[in-house]
């Protein structure tokens, strides 16, 4: 096919569009939405007992409000990524929040040691919290696939990694307010475990789903 | 400003775009054409071979229709151009190097020049056939004198004596039936 045989058959098969609204309100408008599915998700199974008791300690509220941070600044980041005249770098944005939970849930574990020994790094298991985060996070990134569908011909796998980390995140804000994990090293494991596990499968399949969405688009025209 | 400095056909690019956001079919019909060469342009500075090129500029046009929502009028419009022809261009280099480690072009020296008698065993089958019909053609003078002479390899007396001609007659009989054959398979 010609060039301008394609541009004549576009012209002919356009119709109106409704302009995307600024990434920044979409993003408000994606936490928004997620904040309020993780909201009943928690009333549902209830805060944990000593919630109270929990966020009066400095270290442990700002914890979960470096995960919400995380989580928020990730979502931005999904839906700059998402357009194509936007910086690769927004990609960064999340990361320094995200090492600095990871560094705070370090450090406490070696505070666990030094209060307990070696008892305070024993390592159990919670497969109840990877459940709920990876459980979260796949049918929050359908959801999210929706919302940055056209991000599918530009940056399939960031936007998609992105999109994953702000569910993952929140999705940890919420079990620390619902849930039992005293020692540190469990919610290392088990919660940033989680999230990892729940960035790779959200860039890997999300972003593949993207890319066939793309390649679809392409092979029809 | 202008509209022929690069800001200024930004700005009228950018007004087309919103334009045909809102439906207008003209507006993206020029838009469209107008910005072809920027896109190829774009598009050259990361692939090579007009073909590939092309077909870089189609998906870049296919991509530019299906995501339109996503530009902003606000903001100018050839980085997002730029981005969407950038990708698309990597995406066919990618392609292209890929079909590239796999395949080898052909070429004269490949399609006939094959090492060993065996492998090209077909071609001489059909010289023989050819040669074959070129003698049956012959007067039958001369047939007898090649089948005997080359093709049974008699001696030239051997020859003289099963047919009854004379040594020079046969001899004359296969310069000719030879020069007859040369024409034939070589002049055609």
């Amino acid at each position: 096919m010609r060039t301008e045989d394609l541009v004549t058959a576009m012209v002919r098969e356009m119709g109106p569009v409704r302009r995307l609204r600024p990434p920044l309100v979409r993003a408000a408008l994606w936490l928004g939405f997620s904040v309020a599915v993780i909201a009943a998700l928690v009333l549902y199974s209830g805060p944990r007992a000593d919630l109270a008791e929990r966020l009066a300690r400095p270290w442990e509220a700002a914890q979960i409000a470096l995960a919400a941070l995380t989580a928020v600044l990730a979502a931005i980041a999904a839906f700059h990524l998402s357009l194509p005249d936007r910086s690769g770098r927004w990609a960064l944005l999340p990361l320094p929040g995200f090492a600095l939970w990871v560094a705070s849930l370090g450090w406490g574990c070696v505070a666990d040691f030094v209060r307990l020994g070696p008892g305070g790094l024993a390592l159990g298991t919670s497969w109840g919290c990877l459940g709920f985060i990876l459980g979260l996070s796949v049918p929050m990134g359908g959801a999210m696939l929706l919302a940055l569908r056209h991000a599918a011909p530009i940056r399939p796998v960031p936007t998609m990694a992105a999109g994953t980390l702000s569910i993952a995140m929140l999705a940890s804000v919420g079990l620390s307010i619902t849930h039992h994990l005293d020692a540190a090293i469990m919610v290392l494991v088990w919660h940033a475990g989680a999230v990892l596990l729940a960035v790779a499968v959200g860039a890997t399949a999300g972003g593949r789903a993207l890319a066939r969405q793309s390649a679809l688009v392409q092979a029809e025209a | 400003m202008a509209e022929n400095t690069p800001d200024g056909r930004d700005d009228a690019w950018g007004r087309l775009m919103a334009q045909a956001q809102d439906g207008d079919r003209r507006a993206y019909d020029r838009l469209l054409r107008e910005c072809l060469p920027f896109l190829r342009a774009v598009i050259r500075r990361r692939l090579r071979g007009e073909a590939d090129v092309e077909d870089a500029v189609q998906d870049t046009l296919l991509t530019l229709h299906q995501i339109r929502a996503t530009y902003d009028p606000s903001r100018p419009i050839r980085p997002w151009l730029a981005a969407i022809a950038e990708r698309r261009a990597l995406d066919r280099a990618r392609a292209t190097g890929r079909r590239g480690a796999r395949e080898v072009e052909l070429d004269a020296t490949l399609s006939e020049t094959l090492p060993g008698a065996l492998t090209n065993e077909g071609e001489a089958r059909l010289a023989a056939r050819d040669v074959r019909a070129a003698v049956a053609d012959l007067p039958a003078g001369q047939r007898q004198a090649i089948e005997l002479l080359k093709l049974k390899e008699l001696s030239l007396a051997e020859a003289a004596a099963q047919t009854g001609s004379s040594v020079t007659a046969l001899k004359v009989a296969t310069h000719r039936a030879i020069g007859a054959l040369r024409r034939k398979l070589g002049g055609e």
